[in-house]
């Protein structure tokens, strides 16, 4: 089903946030302002400690800001607590990580299911979704077999089904291609994209990958915790 | 909460080798408490088996008084046709008149107190294990008679007296008005059973005999009745009690007639609760130990699950179906290890007559015949389940407790 565009997903306002390591604080953001509206297919662009994954945990319910606010899909992130910001990112927030991070004990299909099974599906309606979606990220031969017995770009597209099978509001990707070569990469890429487009899902990556910067809709430059520039 | 079964069971084989550590120590744990009861329950069985065949009886009709005073003026005389009346109550399986008399046993050796038994030997065939106990002996074997002036005593008794089938001896004890009567006896056979304290103190005579010598007329001391099973004792005791009339007339099951030997085996099952509970906190342990240690490799892990949705609850759930599954997988192993060993045991005996002394002492015999029980099998499992519940907590709570924003950070 394809999403209706236009409307904002995220909209961030003076967000700030500042570790102490050490005794040492680190801005990590410095009043970021940001809004990303539904269907766009926006890169995160800017080096190392620039404030990229701290604005994706921010935005995705993991961390909180230290002042500013924040809302996603409608949802004021301030006023929710632990449970209902669990709830959030089951139901309306997609995840991928540069890392995979998938169950290691269960197959491609239930790694996809899982998903749906905390949001309470039946197991018909479960294994149905998984498996048409794991067929439209090309691994239909794939499904029975566990994330160690697979390349680090099929484990990415389980992570993309499992990500999108629930059709989230958004899908929030920490350098999703850094683990894969510059082939697969690519190929992981045009996929994003062409469920972005089929689906109308929101999706905000983090990149330093040039090629990933390229194929962004948009593209926002970070440094220093604020944006210092953008293009669409 | 299929899969979520299906996750924790996939989970403790990641690490097969701690894995299979933890599943022996339960299964061990499992063996030991099974293996531990089952040689316990056959040794009180045959604890109790043994006294109630040597002198004990299922029931005893008898005087008040009498089990404290052995003595002729705790006599009765049974009414006529009492043994038919008994043994024609179901599920009683022999009924035989006795009479005890406290006396001593002199050869010209030596001498020693002996409870001095009068039996109707054929009728004691019913209630007692004597025929059996004499078998292989010397001498002219069990009596077929009893006015005879036979005497059967035990061969630790006859080395002590320097005895040997055939020998005279004396017996001395009070009669029915408190007279010393001595009498002469031959020995006409020894016996050897499991109970040292049967074998040091009883010696048997016929009952006629010792009506006569002792001046008792037709009285006895007491009627002793076997049951089928030791579990009818109760039952038929109830059904018997009024056969023979009078006040002073009481039946007794064994198990009020020898309150020390139900003492015993509550200090028995004491004692193994006690070794019960030293080994599962072990379990305990180790079990939690095991699951610390799986949270922490797997800390990253259950971040993510926390990140991509999964509720505290759930990730509970999770760790607990893994230590249970552990539980379970131990429990199996034990249960069938100890089950193998204890069939086998259980016809070929555990021979224990390097403690044989030590074993009669007790009344248990030598070779020990281990007895498992359902109950035991049940709350062995309760316990392997509780144990296995009980030491996931700490690390499931914990692994409920991680914050995604740690944990993705944790390398």
């Amino acid at each position: 089903m394809k999403r209706k565009n236009g409307t904002a997903v995220i909209e961030a306002k003076g967000i700030y946030r500042t570790y102490n390591t050490d005794g040492l604080a680190v801005h990590a953001l410095n009043g970021l302002d940001l809004v990303i509206t539904s269907g766009e297919f926006t890169a995160i662009a800017g080096p190392s400690g620039s404030g990229k994954t701290t604005m994706l945990n921010i935005i995705g319910g993991i961390d909180r800001p230290c002042s500013g606010s924040i809302t996603v899909a409608g949802k004021d992130l301030n006023a929710m607590n632990s449970r209902d910001l669990a709830e959030l990112r089951l139901h309306k927030i997609g995840f991928i990580f540069q890392a995979y991070n998938l169950i290691p004990v269960l197959t491609a299909i239930e790694n996809v299911e899982y998903i749906l099974l905390l949001q309470g599906v039946g197991k018909t309606e479960r294994r149905t979704k998984a498996a048409a979606i794991l067929r439209e990220v090309g691994l239909e031969k794939e499904m029975n077999r566990r994330p160690g017995d697979m390349s680090g770009g099929q484990q990415q597209r389980v992570a993309v089904a499992r990500a999108m099978v629930s059709e989230p509001a958004l899908i929030l990707a920490d350098e999703p291609t850094a683990n894969l070569d510059q082939k697969t990469g690519s190929a992981l890429l045009d996929l994003m994209k062409d469920l972005n487009r089929a689906s109308g899902t929101t999706f905000l990556f983090s990149t330093h990958d040039s090629m990933v910067m390229k194929r962004a809709d948009r593209l926002i430059s970070l440094r220093d915790g604020k944006i210092t520039s953008g293009r669409r | 909460m299929g899969l979520y079964i299906k996750l924790a069971w996939r989970n403790i084989w990641r690490n097969k080798r701690r894995s299979m550590v933890v599943i022996t120590s339960i299964g061990m744990g499992v063996f030991l408490m099974i293996i531990t009861m089952a040689l316990v329950n056959g040794m009180n069985y045959q604890m109790i088996d043994n006294t109630i065949s040597t002198s004990l009886g299922h029931i005893s009709i008898h005087r008040k008084g009498f089990i404290e005073n052995i003595k002729p003026s705790f006599s009765f005389t049974p009414p006529a046709g009492i043994h038919e009346r008994i043994t024609g109550v179901d599920r009683v399986a022999g009924a035989a008149p006795r009479i005890k008399i406290q006396g001593m046993i002199r050869s010209s050796e030596a001498s020693q107190g002996v409870v001095v038994t009068g039996i109707d030997p054929e009728r004691e065939k019913s209630v007692s294990n004597l025929e059996s106990y004499m078998s292989g002996s010397e001498g002219e074997g069990y009596p077929d008679n009893s006015d005879g002036d036979w005497i059967i005593i035990s061969a630790q008794t006859a080395e002590k007296l320097d005895l040997v089938p055939g020998d005279r001896l004396v017996i001395m004890f009070q009669d029915a008005s408190d007279q010393i009567v001595a009498e002469a006896f031959y020995l006409r056979g020894l016996f050897v059973s499991p109970v040292d304290t049967f074998d040091k103190f009883t010696v048997f005579t016929g009952i006629r005999k010792l009506q006569s010598v002792a001046s008792m007329g037709n009285a006895i001391s007491e009627i002793s009745i076997r049951t089928e099973t030791r579990d009818d004792s109760i039952d038929v005791c109830s059904l018997i009690s009024g056969y023979v009339h009078g006040d002073d007339i009481e039946t007794l099951t064994w198990q009020q007639m020898a309150p020390s030997i139900m003492s015993a085996i509550r200090l028995y099952d004491a004692m193994m609760l006690i070794f019960f509970g030293i080994i599962f906190i072990t379990v305990i342990f180790s079990v939690a130990n095991t699951m610390i240690m799986a949270i922490m490799e797997r800390f990253h892990e259950i971040g993510v699950m926390k990140c991509i949705g999964t509720r505290p609850l759930y990730i509970f759930i999770m760790i607990t179906a893994e230590s249970v599954n552990l539980g379970l997988a131990g429990m199996v192993s034990g249960l069938a290890a100890s089950l193998s060993v204890t069939g086998i045991l259980f016809y070929t005996g555990m021979d224990l007559s390097v403690f044989s002394e030590s074993m009669r002492i007790w009344g248990t015999g030598s070779i020990i015949y281990p007895l498992v029980m359902l109950k035991d099998i049940i709350s062995s499992m309760g316990i392997v389940l509780l144990t296995a519940i009980i030491s996931s907590l700490y690390p499931a709570l914990k692994a409920a407790r991680i914050k995604p924003m740690e944990a993705l950070n944790f390398i």
